[in-house]
């Protein structure tokens, strides 16, 4: 059974649930539930808000797999929302940052997401580290951390990026070049504090 | 090719995007330009560890609660006046439907056989409307009853669920400064 089903592409499986086969919906969950997990979570920097984002996306799936046409690959598709979905609740997050340092009567500028669990100790490891690489795409502004996260993170094509995002190929070309950029050197300041 | 130029095709040059030409070009300032070969060997580190950040996983019970919330959602959806008419341990609906219906059946028969007096417009211009409406009673009652139940749990249950964002809208909602 299970060998089965692995032979369906993504676009035959929403083709089944658009037909009534709820297995083929599972199918698709199984699949989708971690890679969109890794997109979010690298965009939000929060596994719980994640965990809920994706949780969202796929009753989306649920409830508007009718509105998938095959026009387009189904994980374009799926990260678009995905990318809607947690586009949102960055702004929400930010905002309720924002509330908190007021009432708390800082006037701080700065309100990006603080990151829970940062180190500011340098990972042995590697060059960088995953805290400090977290902490720049957190700083990143968000035209830039999309394009980054979903091709360096997700390794997706600029073609699919740009139906994602709804952009043309030449500004996800320039998209990525610059947050590549912007990204060296907002490492390159973590490492120097 | 100058550090500014460089610059501008890092990335191409990385993802091997470049024309011959260009390629050559970048490649003779890299070897003359100790800036511009250290900033590419540091950004392609960067980028491999990037791809190779350590990749989260959903909790174990992910697919449970998912579907904990498909079926709440489905519940709201189903009509629950068929169910419980389907359902013959709940006769007590059933009586209290066949009342109705009789209920209505004298209602109309009333109305259409006993004349109207003079002295009862208002209410014979009711009745002259109603009866068209309690020949169908069982279907409308059974849409309105359904309409009721489900508008009052949608209200109380995940109401951001029913706005649906998909791709059509992404362009406008996405392309923001560029
Ligand atoms: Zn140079």
């Amino acid at each position: 059974m299970e060998r089965e089903k692995i032979k369906y592409t993504d676009e035959e499986l929403v083709k089944r649930f658009q037909d009534g086969d709820e297995r083929a919906y599972i199918e698709l969950v199984k699949r989708y539930k971690d890679r969109l997990l890794n997109f979010v979570y690298r965009y939000l920097n929060s596994f719980e808000q994640s965990e809920d984002v994706v949780q969202d996306t796929l009753m989306k799936l649920y409830t508007s797999a009718h509105m998938y046409r095959e026009i387009a690959k189904f994980s374009t598709w799926i990260f678009t929302i995905a990318a809607n979905l947690a586009k949102s609740e960055l702004r929400r997050l930010k905002r309720r940052r924002v509330i908190s340092i007021h009432s708390m009567g800082f006037d701080d500028k700065e309100y990006e997401i603080p990151s829970v669990d940062y180190d500011p100790a340098k990972e042995t490891t590697s060059n960088y580290g995953e805290k400090q690489i977290q902490q720049a795409i957190d700083t990143l502004p968000d035209q830039f951390k999309t394009v980054i996260i979903l091709r360096e993170v997700q390794q997706l094509s600029y073609e699919e990026i740009s139906q994602i995002l709804g952009i043309s190929i030449g500004t996800v070309k320039s998209r990525i070049n610059r947050g590549r950029l912007r990204l060296q050197k907002l490492l390159k300041e973590l490492k120097e504090q | 090719m100058d550090c500014y130029s460089f610059d501008r095709i890092i990335s191409d040059y990385i993802d091997a995007n470049l024309n011959v030409k260009l390629r050559q070009e970048a490649n003779e300032h890299i070897s003359v330009c100790p800036r511009c070969k250290e900033k590419l060997s540091d950004l392609k580190s960067i980028l491999s560890e990037l791809s190779s950040l350590p990749c989260r996983e959903t909790r174990p019970d992910f697919e449970s609660r998912l579907m904990d919330r498909i079926n709440q959602t489905k519940e709201q959806k189903e009509s629950r006046f068929i169910r419980v008419f389907q359902d013959y341990s709940r006769p007590i609906s059933v009586i209290a439907a066949v009342m109705l219906l009789v209920a209505t059946s004298i209602f109309v028969y009333t109305s259409v056989v006993i004349p109207n007096s003079p002295g009862s417009i208002p209410s014979a211009e009711i009745r002259s409307v109603e009866p068209k409406k309690s020949m169908t009673m069982p279907a409308t009652t059974a849409a309105n009853v359904r309409s009721t139940l489900v508008s009052t749990t949608n209200e109380s249950n995940h109401p951001d669920t029913n706005k649906v964002e998909t791709p059509n809208y992404n362009k406008q909602i996405m392309m923001v400064n560029e």
